[in-house]
């Protein structure tokens, strides 16, 4: 398959552009890289905590049911006044009217 | 466009000789026991070329050591599926590719987030771009050449990359790209002119001055 827009004088730059980037490819990992897959695979075979739902093992998860939990308990007891100052339930006949 | 690259079965890359299917066949075998010295050595026999796919495809150190470990930690993980339908050659390109191309989507949304945030003042700082050891002088020369294809490369559409990557660089045959790609000759061969295509046009004002 050949296109004419190509220029025919740019053929070989272009094949001297391909071996160039062939050479160049020959990227080796460093040294010791069993080592370093061996560790990782170690690393994964570590137990996680099963017993806990996998959706709770997530930082988000877990902070936003903390965040919930701390919400919804023990504030509403302490920010309610001690005795209830309701007009209608403290009042008795005969006895004086409170100020 | 979604690239993604699954375990089915190819046929077998007609480079690889009897020989070489022989004892990749028994390397397996001794995987699926469980052998850790099967596994070294299949580390040991792939690992230059399984980094240096991913390496072509992100340009990055770092990134391609990730992935190539990624990539021999799942072979480990998942050896009991492997049937031999593929090459293990295969196979592992197949990984690496799709493992690789994962990693440059998931870089790519947090180089946006990243500047998102430093749109709107939540963050200080961006992703840092790759950095360049060019020296000046180099980059007067071919060099600066083969950066500028090493960047048109990285801009092509995901399929058009992995088989020019595994022709170019890894000098796989028509067979092995359509086999690593799941697809046909022909396509490999359409997806190899529209890559060079696409490239050399946007390469052709470098070379006229060169």
């Amino acid at each position: 398959m050949s296109n004419p827009d190509f220029r025919p004088g740019s053929d070989d730059e272009w094949a001297g552009l391909l071996r160039q980037l062939r050479l160049q490819a020959k990227a080796q990992p460093q040294p010791f890289f069993y080592a370093r897959v061996h560790a990782r695979l170690a690393a994964e075979r570590r137990p996680t905590i099963a017993w806990l739902p996998a959706w709770v093992r997530r930082p988000a998860y877990a902070a936003l049911l903390g965040a919930l939990v701390l919400a919804m308990s023990g504030d509403g007891p302490a920010l309610r006044p001690a005795s209830p100052a309701s007009q209608y339930g403290g009042y008795h006949p005969g006895q004086p009217a409170p100020h | 466009m979604a690239y993604s690259l699954s375990l089915r079965a190819t046929s077998e890359p007609p480079s690889l000789g009897a020989g070489a299917s022989a004892a990749d066949a028994s390397l397996v075998a001794q995987l699926q026991q469980g052998s850790e010295a099967a596994f070294r050595t299949l580390v040991a026999r792939f690992q230059d070329r399984v980094y240096s796919t991913a390496f072509s495809l992100l340009r990055s150190p770092e990134e391609a050591e990730d992935v190539a470990q990624e990539v021999f930690v799942e072979v480990y993980q998942t050896v009991d599926r492997f049937r031999g339908e593929a090459a293990l050659s295969t196979w592992l390109y197949r990984l690496a590719t799709s493992r690789a191309l994962q990693h440059r989507r998931r870089l790519s949304a947090r180089k946006r987030f990243a500047f998102f945030t430093s749109l709107l003042g939540f963050a200080n700082h961006s992703l840092p771009e790759p950095p360049d050891h060019a020296h000046p002088q180099a980059l007067l020369e071919g060099a600066q050449q083969l950066q500028q294809l090493q960047q048109h490369i990285g801009r092509l559409p995901p399929q058009q990359q992995v088989a020019f990557t595994l022709r170019h660089e890894q000098e796989l045959s028509y067979e092995e790209i359509a086999a690593v790609l799941g697809t046909t000759v022909a396509a490999v061969e359409s997806l190899l002119f529209r890559a060079r295509q696409t490239l050399r046009q946007h390469l052709q004002p470098s070379f006229r001055y060169v």
